[in-house]
């Protein structure tokens, strides 16, 4: 009775209702728009950088990040690993080995960085045959794989030969001559210039570490909580020998960009919906003043206060629920359309954002929980906003209310 | 006779103590028994407004007791005293005060649906309801459709529906034509005859006047003349 007498209310004063779902509906699609882009830009980065490459997680030999030398390389030990893999959200652990040196081929050299990887546990990650735009993976100890940088820097194809220099474990003497087997882009400018790949194993025989590691790549599932499975992990290890750092600790940088950002997302946000509290207020407010009369006879007719204010608070959740669900309604398609037909950023933006190594696109965050996070906004201001008439018909006096 | 309505030493004074201290309402006692058919008379100002809030437990006295059916009223708290009016007391305002957004049948049946009857007893009470009003078509007609007659006639149908113990109505027919007034009174009459209904209601209209059974006269507050015609 109470749901047919507040849809009928609404219908009543048309005018006041479209005003009140549309202040609601573009305040929903405006933030809606807004966060998507944001949340779908950090997603991009994120994904970008850490998910298919530095992984949410990395355990080195103590203080390996900060100095990067390939003395603070572990032992990569099977049962070490497995216990670490047992950790819960843990889906994939990646052994590589890292250390720099000089390529040259005739009189061109050039600094790089040696990855030694372990191609079926890194295609966990990283789509690498995918990103082969010439060649193959390496299939023997000779073999490497370079990013599209540093082959059109030395001008080398599949098949040529270059020379590699550099120091060891413990300062051995490190080089060799390999064939390239292939060209990989890796779409990120800085990865492709200095990006060599080779074998865990060649790369072992290479540096003198037999057995050795600099990183254990931990990839987690989808909805594990990064520090919770950090935490997990520390626990399992002595840690004045390891460190066991989240990519937010590796990458500060990226981090810090996301999270001040955001900030300045939030803020506008939060102003969209301190105008959208307004707007519905302003609503409430006259809507209350105009049914003062209304709502005397009702009380003096024998309503209880509770029903009329049950009956004010349903048509608010209704005009305030049917705004959220046409925003949400409007803003999905263009989300997703966003979604998998991105921005291209211009210019000089995006070499910057190449630099930082991710691509200049803006793919729109389309998950589920954010509208949802949103719808349930909008439908606590209802609730705040509807206090108003609820309060006003608590103090209502019947035969005050239908003297104005 | 059973009282349904008793006042004792009923005061309402407003800006009490000051100089424009008004006695609204000035030691009124009386009593109205079941089936009476009473008229509250006097000129404007005189207080007929505000004593039928008091009886009908919308407005609360400055002092003096108002007993409905053996019911103190003053004792009850503000629910309890919503919940008095909507199983005791039937209303009729001047200016009809339907809902605006149900139909006749909806409004009539919204007093019963408030009482929690079962759904298919209220259409069938409302049907009988508005057929002894003589809206039996106009049913499914909204306020704004119909004359001010026709809704006055639904707001009688509506205060009855609770099966009210009386029928309060303060001016029920100062916004209608003569005929509208005369066919009103023909079915208030009609009721109080055949279901005993007990009506109280104020008027300054001598043609309503000259059809009441009962006649207070009111003058500044106080009861000056109380006359029964048959
Ligand atoms: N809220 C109030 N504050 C002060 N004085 C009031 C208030 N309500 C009514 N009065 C005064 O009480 C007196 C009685 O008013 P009431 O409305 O009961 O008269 P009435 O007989 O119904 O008049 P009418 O025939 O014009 O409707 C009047 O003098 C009026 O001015
Ligand atoms: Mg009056």
């Amino acid at each position: 009775m109470l749901l047919k007498l507040a849809w009928r209310n609404i219908w009543r004063n048309k005018k006041r209702s479209l005003i009140t779902i549309l202040s609601v509906l573009i305040a929903v699609f405006l933030a809606l728009l807004m966060r998507s882009m944001q949340l779908g830009m950090y997603k991009h980065m994120i994904d970008n950088v850490v998910g298919s490459y530095t992984g949410y997680i990395q355990i080195h030999g103590k203080g390996y990040w900060d100095e990067r030398s390939i003395d603070n390389a572990i032992s990569n030990d099977k049962d070490f690993t497995a216990k670490i893999k047992n950790t819960k959200g843990v889906s994939a652990i990646l052994p590589r080995l890292e250390n720099f040196g000089l390529l040259s081929v005739g009189e061109l050299t050039k600094a790089v960085s040696i990855n030694g990887i372990v191609v079926e546990e890194e295609q966990k990650i990283q789509d690498l045959q995918g990103k082969l735009i010439a060649g193959s993976l390496f299939k023997n100890s000779g073999d490497m794989v370079i990013g599209k940088g540093i082959a059109s820097y030395f001008k080398v194809g599949v098949n040529d030969t270059i020379v590699f220099m550099g120091q060891g474990y413990h300062g051995m003497l490190a080089s060799g001559k390999f064939k390239v087997a292939g060209i990989v882009d890796l779409k990120n400018p800085t990865l492709n210039k200095l990006t060599v790949l080779m074998s865990l194993q060649a790369a072992q025989d290479l540096f003198s570490a037999t057995g050795m590691v600099t990183s254990l790549v931990i990839d987690k599932n989808d909805n594990a909580r990064l520090h919770k499975v950090q935490k997990e992990i520390q626990k399992k290890l002595d840690t004045s020998t390891y460190e066991v750092l989240n990519w937010e600790q590796m990458m500060p940088e990226l981090q810090q960009t996301i999270l001040a950002d955001n900030v300045g997302g939030m803020l506008m946000i939060a102003i969209l919906y301190m105008i959208l509290i307004f707007g519905i207020f302003g609503t409430v407010l006259m809507m209350t003043q105009e049914r003062q009369y209304e709502f005397g006879v009702l009380v003096a007719i024998g309503m209880k206060k509770k029903q009329l204010q049950l009956l004010v608070f349903i048509e608010t959740i209704i005009l305030s629920l049917t705004g959220v669900g046409l925003g949400v309604i409007l803003a999905y398609p263009i989300m997703l359309w966003k979604h998998y037909y991105p921005f291209q950023f211009p210019g000089d933006q995006a070499k910057m954002m190449e630099n930082y190594g991710f691509s200049a696109i803006d793919p729109f965050y389309i998950q589920a929980d954010l509208p949802l996070a949103h719808a349930l906004l909008i439908f606590s201001i209802a609730l705040v906003v509807s206090l108003y008439p609820i309060y006003i018909i608590k103090k209502i006096k019947p035969i005050a209310a239908m003297r104005s | 006779m059973m009282k349904v309505i008793q006042t004792q030493e009923l005061y309402k004074i407003y800006n009490q103590g000051q100089e424009n201290e008004v006695r609204a309402v000035n030691k009124v006692s009386l009593e109205i028994s079941k089936g009476e058919f009473t008229a509250i008379v006097g000129p404007s100002g005189s207080g007929k407004t505000t004593l039928l809030n008091i009886i009908g437990g919308l407005d609360a006295p400055t002092s003096g007791k108002v007993i409905i059916d053996q019911t103190p009223i003053e004792e009850l708290k503000e629910n309890d005293l919503i919940n008095f009016r909507l199983h005791s007391i039937g209303f009729v305002f001047q200016s009809y005060n339907l809902i605006p957004v149900l139909n006749a049948r909806e409004n009539v049946g919204f007093i019963m649906l408030l009482q929690g009857m079962a759904e298919d007893e209220i259409n069938k009470r409302v049907t009988d309801l508005l057929k002894s009003v003589g809206l039996e078509n106009q049913m499914e007609k909204r306020p704004t459709q119909m004359s001010g007659g026709q809704q006055q006639r639904v707001a009688v149908a509506r205060a009855l529906a609770s099966k009210p113990k009386f029928i309060l109505a303060d001016e029920p027919t100062a916004n209608l034509d003569s005929k509208s007034t005369g066919d009103l009174l023909d079915i208030m009459e009609h009721l109080n005859k055949t279901e005993g209904t007990t009506f109280v209601f104020s008027t300054h209209d001598q043609r309503v006047i000259d059809r009441a059974h009962r006649i207070i006269t009111l003058e500044d507050g106080k009861i000056i003349d109380d006359v029964k015609v048959n």
